[in-house]
């Protein structure tokens, strides 16, 4: 017998194979400085014009008058300071972060001269007022639209900057200061267009914007009111948040309502008393928006108004589709109905109420008989989120702008959902309101409204039979549920309540005692003719790796061998391999020790 | 008029080998129900006066007032053969009492699923053909189903009495007119027919066929007259009956039988069937229809025809109907035949049990049905639910193939995705009460053994369709129905107030569990869809979702149609997909699948869940597929049993099989949402050609392997000419030759495409057989009625998947218009993405 050749692997696998793609470097145009920027190459650009266009449009002197401010003690309110900037701004923070040193060496020179006046002052202190830092996030953690504390909270920041559009939802702990900029909109175009768009006066249109763009909406109202009598826009509602530059003195006072994070402006007493009355005012409305929203503000938009035009500040054109819908959100919603594994993706570390409403959506889940998981996946996209093979769909936490995933494309394996549809979904009854609600406080609100509810209703029920009837409730909990997205009865939808029944049925309740205590510590994953049980709770993540063809190495031997799988064939010796993880194995390591 | 009991019947049933379970079927408006009338006389369930009138069969308010019979109904019979009968079967019987469990199936082409649920349960069928349209769609279709189900037919040649009194046939005639439907039921027969089960051919001259008139309550097959004869002539009955039939004459002067027409001196003679069998009927209708009024008692007296009082002032018609009934009685006849001829379930369960049974041969279970052993672990099928006058519950209606099925008893409810060891579809539920099922009524009884059709209560909430009830911890499942009708025609339904949607979801699923065929289902888009077979089931369909499932107010979408997604041609490339970290790349190929393996994997021919080597054999000695490619199918798609299929052709790949998994995930996926506009895909093959993975398990994961393989089976699509199928019908059409014109300008209207026209031999009237896309068929009937005068009605079933010409991705074509279409009603882009979007530069 000759001895038995190696296979040849298949394809060469050398480096190349397993290096990264390089990127090349490009230069960016920056169109939301006006047009003499959009189209031209960033080389050609007068260095010092740019500096100067940045230095306006970021309103960089206010900013600095803002690190100005001192404590009480007198010492600089805001030490370390992170800029956190929108991907497509990132470009501008190299020279932002200049402009701020220089403003701030210029201030700290000035203190210098104050702490020699003052002699009260030590130098030592001194030192320490003259530490302003400032930091850029080159990366947002999750969504761009939010504060990122996680990445600020590494240089332990005072103070985030977040440069660009923003959701302005409040977070857990850090300071913040929003600069949106101030683009450029030719407003003769957008008149233009809009009066293409709406050729009859009477029609009742709203003006809204992204944050940046917004400082130009009340000049754009004053033009069109007079002819477009229904006309109202949506402005920013600074209350809450420190918004630098902000023109919110322009503002004429009026009286407002509150839609979404927006206020709106320009209704008469005689709609304001209709809006009071009627939740569903501005479904007779039609909403103009410059520029594109992020895909989950669209559709929380498109619930409220009747329809949207989107305006292309940059072309002067509509957007084109596919725009999220929410008959597909509709459809999620019945694919969770009759998930069995619901995988909860946190998207979100800074947002407030995120533990709470992560609390609340577990325990929704286990009430409902179903499995939940928790990930904490970073930025999530299609390769991360397809690794759990055994999620049924995913319920994602995140800020209503942009941090939730609506999947137009179809590109994720498993559907994703927000908390609110997932509440919708796992009521015992079908329901469907046609509203979506991203906030979280909202949700739980509704949630906190539902059981009282329920809690009545049960009441009344139990006086009026006398007692609720538990029988036929234990009877129907493991009757399969019909799936209307296929049309097929799901057993697998409550896998919580399935398997306690089959424990209950396979094995006697002494056994399953009798292991309890002494085997289950020791071992990982009980089986029960086919269901797992990880430390008394059901894993359906067992049960999904048990159905696996592939059940580790020498799995596959038996299926390749078809005919001479009877003959007892002689392995190959086993050697040590290498091992760790992939960061480092151990085998590198001992060879630099 | 045998009163019967329950009880009685109950005993019965324990006599296996004396149950018969058959079912009616034919082609729509053969007469069907009104011949299970002149059963159900019989055996004494409505009064002998309305048979042929009520049609007890069919039970809904609207099978009544539309005349069609729309959900197969069952009813039991007793009936009680003469000792000389009971000598003759050719099985093994036990007394002269027997018990008959008929279903009365639709015979119009849409609810075939209904027939397919009633075949499942029977074991013998009666086939019933319209004397004067002779063989049509519906009688093939059924047909071929009775015998894939290996379900022994016996045939009855209706409508006897419109040949005679509209027609005004010969004998001759009518006997040719006779011998060619036997003929070409025979030839059917012959195509379609399984090797175990022996010749099933039908034969006059044996007794399995009949001739009659449902209407008029008379039928007669020629071993009741060979009977009569072969006392008066003192021949072997047997002997005779051969030559009652085909080249057999006789000679009255010689008294000889001969097998030519002419006598001695070249005078013709009259045929043994014409002059025995068909004079005496003959001359009854003369003397009645044309008031020969002194020539009828005579006829009477020699035909031992004894009229009671006020029957003899009948006249005409209806005393023809009165004669014919005592002379021939329907039910006579048929019982014999049914008696006689058709298996008992221990006969039949012995050679269906392989085909019945998912599990191997030599299990327990498998053997106890090829047993019908009443002692056994219980094996029950349920193979449709019937609504119950309680609203939202059924009664699950099947077949106890082993054991004994008792009210109270614990058993395993296996659903249809079952399998054995698993948990999944599967419940532990008691028995709640086990009822018998007769037409209208129900009645409950204490057990049932093997060998019977029953009704269960109380287990209809576990099952939606269909499922196997056991009571043995490994039996595998019985195998699920396959139909020969594919839900094709959709609408979207939609409810009018917000606050009915519950009602609507619930009203779905109640109307999904109430038939056997039809598909709820959600789009893409949201929009909750109901599926049937034709516009006809759909409207059903939708009336009772909208009167009594939901019972709300519904807005419905006009009829759409399902579409498939397919390649033409080998991928022009090998197409590449690299996974999102780059480091695995897939190489893949597509290419078409040929139909007919395509249509193998549909009907169940090649099956996921079968042994690999055992398919291997069977796709490399029947669709000549090559060994090695066809023991590495990786899997069916969409929905693990599709006729897509994914073939490992990589050599030597490290790690290959640890990916499989991820792949199979993936194609199910890609497969149920193809590329094109996110329809199923249909006949492609995906060849694995080669693999690269990287060395660590953490990057070759399920994350980065089923988007990759998604990916690349798209572009791998996309590379291969790309097309569309549409579905097809197959449309009959009887009309009289002055209507042909009409049809033909209609069918070229809607891209129809002519098949065949025939004149049907002996009668005026033209059968047209055309292939009519679905898409073109909606208002089809409409226009025809409107082009012919009335004179011309359709008759259509999906026949086949038709590859669209022209390429869906562009625009301007008939197909990339459909594509465009639903694309935008979908919600995607309108234009098809190119294979660039899914394919990756090495």
């Amino acid at each position: 017998m000759t001895q038995a050749a190696a296979p040849s692997l298949s394809t060469a696998q050398d480096e190349s194979t397993f290096e990264f793609d390089k990127v090349t470097a490009t230069t960016r145009s920056r169109p939301y400085f006006g047009p003499i920027f959009s189209n031209q190459d960033a080389n050609e650009i007068d260095l010092n014009e740019l500096i100067a266009k940045v230095k306006d449009y970021y309103s960089i002197a206010k900013v600095i008058d803002f690190l100005k401010q001192k404590n009480e003690e007198g010492r600089f309110k805001y030490k370390a300071i992170t800029l956190q900037f929108a991907d497509k701004l990132i470009s501008d923070s190299a020279i932002i972060v200049q402009l701020l040193q220089e403003g701030l060496k210029e201030n700290q020179s000035k203190n210098a001269v104050d702490g020699k006046c003052c002699s009260s002052c030590s130098n030592g202190k001194n030192k320490h007022l003259q530490e302003q830092k400032v930091w850029i996030l080159a990366d947002t953690s999750y969504s761009p639209c939010c504060i990122d504390e996680v990445a600020a909270e590494h240089v332990a920041s005072d103070l985030v900057i977040h440069f660009g559009d923003a959701c302005l939802n409040k977070i857990e702990k850090l300071s913040a200061a929003y600069v949106f900029g101030k683009p450029y909109l030719d407003h003769k175009a957008f008149v233009n267009f809009f009066e293409k768009t709406y050729k009859d006066v009477n029609t009742r249109v709203c003006l809204m914007a992204d944050a940046p763009y917004t400082h130009h909406l009340s000049t754009l109202y004053q033009f069109l009111k007079p002819k477009y009598e229904n006309l109202v826009y949506a402005d920013i509602d600074y209350s809450h948040s420190i918004v630098i530059d902000a023109n919110s003195q322009e503002r004429e006072i009026s009286k407002f309502v509150k839609i979404s994070n927006r206020l709106i402006y320009g209704l008469n007493e005689e709609d304001l008393k209709k809006f009071n009355e009627n939740e569903n005012f501005f479904q007779e409305y039609e909403l103009f928006h410059i520029n594109l929203p992020e895909s989950p503000r669209l559709l929380e938009l498109s619930t409220k108004f009747s329809t949207i035009t989107c305006y292309d500040s940059l072309t002067g054109g509509t957007f084109q589709g596919p725009y999220p819908s929410l008959m597909k959100r509709y459809r999620y919603m019945h694919i969770a109905r009759t998930a069995g594994t619901i995988g909860i993706l946190v998207n979100t570390l800074s947002l407030s109420n995120t533990k709470q409403i992560l609390n609340t959506v577990a325990s929704w889940i286990k009430e409902a008989g179903k499995k939940h998981y928790m990930f904490v996946v970073g930025k999530p996209n299609v390769a991360k989120l397809a690794n759990f093979e055994t999620i049924d769909i995913w319920c994602v936490l995140g800020c209503g702008q942009s941090g939730i995933i609506i999947d137009n494309v179809g590109d994720y394996y498993k559907p994703i959902i927000t908390p609110y549809e997932l509440q919708v979904a796992l009521k015992p009854e079908v329901s469907w309101s046609g509203k979506w609600v991203v906030d979280f406080k909202e949700v739980m609100s509704l949630d906190a409204q539902e059981k009282a509810e329920a809690m009545a209703m049960a009441m009344e029920l139990e006086s009026e039979t006398g007692a609720t009837n538990t029988d036929d409730t234990d009877y129907k909990n493991d009757e399969p549920e019909f799936d209307s997205v296929t049309g097929k009865y799901v057993s697998t939808s409550r896998p919580l309540r399935r398997i306690i029944q089959h424990l209950e049925i396979d094995s006697p309740q002494a056994d399953l005692e009798r292991n309890g205590n002494e085997n289950e510590t020791t071992q990982l994953v009980k089986k029960f003719s086919g269901s797992v049980a990880i430390k008394g709770t059901v894993s359906t993540s067992a049960i999904s790796l048990q159905n696996r063809t592939w059940t580790g190495l020498g799995s596959d031997f038996k299926n390749d061998e078809d005919d001479e799988n009877d003959i007892d064939q002689e392995g190959a010796i086993v050697q040590e391999g290498r091992g760790g993880v992939a960061r480092s194995y151990n085998l590198n390591r001992q060879a630099y020790t | 008029m045998v009163a019967f009991t329950v009880d009685q019947i109950r005993g019965l049933m324990d006599k296996t080998t004396n149950v018969r379970n058959m079912s009616v079927i034919a082609h729509v408006d053969h007469g069907k129900s009104t011949l299970t009338d002149s059963l159900v006389q019989r055996a004494g369930i409505i009064s002998a006066a309305k048979a042929g009138e009520a049609r007890f069969t069919d039970t809904r308010k609207d099978e009544q007032e539309r005349g069609i019979t729309i959900k197969s109904t069952a009813i039991s019979l007793y009936a009680e053969m003469s000792d000389e009968d009971v000598k003759e079967i050719k099985q093994k019987t036990d007394g002269n009492s027997f018990l008959i469990n008929l279903i009365d199936s639709p015979g119009h082409v849409d609810f075939s699923s209904e027939v397919t649920a009633a075949l499942r349960v029977t074991d013998g069928a009666l086939v019933v053909v319209d004397c004067v349209e002779g063989v049509c769609v519906q009688t093939e279709t059924v047909l071929r189903q009775s015998l894939a189900e290996r379900i022994k037919p016996v045939v009855i040649i209706n409508k006897v009495d419109r040949a005679l009194l509209e027609l005004q046939v010969t004998k001759e005639d009518l006997y040719q007119s006779f011998s060619r439907t036997v003929e070409s039921v025979n030839v059917i027969i012959s195509t379609y027919s399984d090797k175990t089960l022996g010749d099933v051919q039908v034969y006059p001259d044996r007794g399995t066929v009949a001739f009659g008139s449902g209407l008029h309550g008379w039928a007669f097959t020629v071993r009741q007259f060979a009977h009569r004869y072969s006392k008066k002539f003192g021949v072997d009955g047997n002997k005779m009956m051969e030559r009652l039939w085909g080249d057999s004459y006789f000679n009255p002067k010689t008294k000889k039988w001969s097998n030519k027409d002419k006598d001695a001196d070249g005078k013709a003679l009259e045929r043994a069937f014409n002059m025995f069998v068909l004079d005496p009927i003959f001359r009854l209708f003369s003397a009645i229809m044309n008031f020969k009024k002194d020539q009828i008692p005579v006829l009477l007296e020699k035909l031992e025809i004894v009229l009671k009082g006020d029957e003899k002032d009948l006249e005409g018609k209806a005393l023809l109907k009165v004669v014919m009934r005592k002379f021939l009685p329907a039910a006579d006849a048929l019982m014999e035949m049914i008696v006689l001829h058709l298996p008992s379930p221990v006969t039949a369960q012995n050679y269906r049990a392989e085909t019945l049974y998912e599990g191997p041969a030599d299990d327990a279970s498998c053997i106890a049905i090829k047993n019908c052993d009443p002692k056994a672990d219980l094996m029950l099928y349920i193979s449709k639910m019937v609504p119950t006058s309680d609203k939202g519950r059924f009664y699950a209606f099947g077949r106890v193939f082993a054991g004994t099925v008792k009210s109270g008893q614990k058993v395993r409810i296996q659903g249809p995705n079952y399998v054995p060891g698993k948990k999944e579809d599967l419940f532990l539920k008691a028995v709640q009460r086990v009822v018998l099922m007769m037409g209208r009524f129900v009645e409950p009884i204490d057990d049932c053994p093997a060998g019977n059709i029953v009704g269960i209560v109380g287990i209809d909430q576990f099952l939606l369709k269909s499922g196997t009830i056991t009571t043995n911890e490994a039996s595998h499942n019985m195998k699920v129905m396959k139909f020969s009708v594919s839900p094709v025609v959709e609408v979207a339904v939609e409810v009018k107030n917000a606050s009915d949607l519950p009602k609507l979801v619930e009203g779905l699923k109640r109307l999904s569990k109430s038939d056997p065929c039809v598909l709820t289902r959600m789009s893409e888009s949201g929009e909750h869809i109901v599926a049937g077979t034709g516009e006809l089931h759909l409207e059903i369909c939708l009336q009772d979702l909208e009167n009594d499932h939901a019972g709300i107010p519904l807005k419905i979408s006009p009829p759409v149609v399902a579409y498939r997604e397919t390649v033409e041609a080998e991928s022009s490339m090998v197409a590449l997909s690299k996974s999102p970290n780059k480091h695995n790349r897939l190489y893949v190929k597509a290419e078409p699948i040929d139909e007919e393996v395509s249509l193998a994997i549909e009907s169940g021919k090649i099956s996921p869940r079968e042994d690999f080597k055992v398919r291997a054999r069977l796709m490399a000695d029947e669709f000549g597929w090559d060994v090695t490619d066809a023991r590495k199918i990786w899997c069916f798609g969409p929905d693990g049993n599709g006729p897509n299929l994914v073939v490992d052709q990589t050599k030597a790949v490290q790690y290959l099989s640890e990916i499989k998994d991820s792949v199979v995930a993936a194609f199910q996926w890609a497969t149920k949402e193809g590329p094109i506009f996110g329809e199923n895909m249909r006949s492609v093959r995906i060849n694995m050609l080669d693999v690269t993975l990287h060395a660590d398990a953490i990057h070759r994961g399920g994350g980065q392997i089923i988007p990759t393989m998604r990916r690349v089976t798209y572009a791998a699509v996309l590379l291969a000419e790309p097309r569309i199928q549409e579905p097809v019908f197959l449309v009959e059409i009887q009309c009289p030759e002055n209507a042909i014109g009409g049809i033909y300008s209609v069918l070229n209207k809607k891209r129809g495409q002519v098949i065949s026209e025939e004149q049907r031999p002996g009668t005026p009237l033209f059968t047209v057989k055309a292939y009519l896309p679905v898409n073109e068929s909606f208002g089809f009937s409409g226009d025809l009625r409107q082009a012919t005068g009335g004179q011309a009605f359709p008759q259509m079933v999906f026949d086949h998947w038709a590859t669209m010409t022209g390429d869906p991705t562009d625009p301007t074509s008939k197909s990339g218009e459909i594509v465009t279409a639903a694309r935008k009603r979908h919600g995607l882009k309108e234009n098809v993405p190119g294979y660039e979007e899914y394919y990756d530069k090495l």
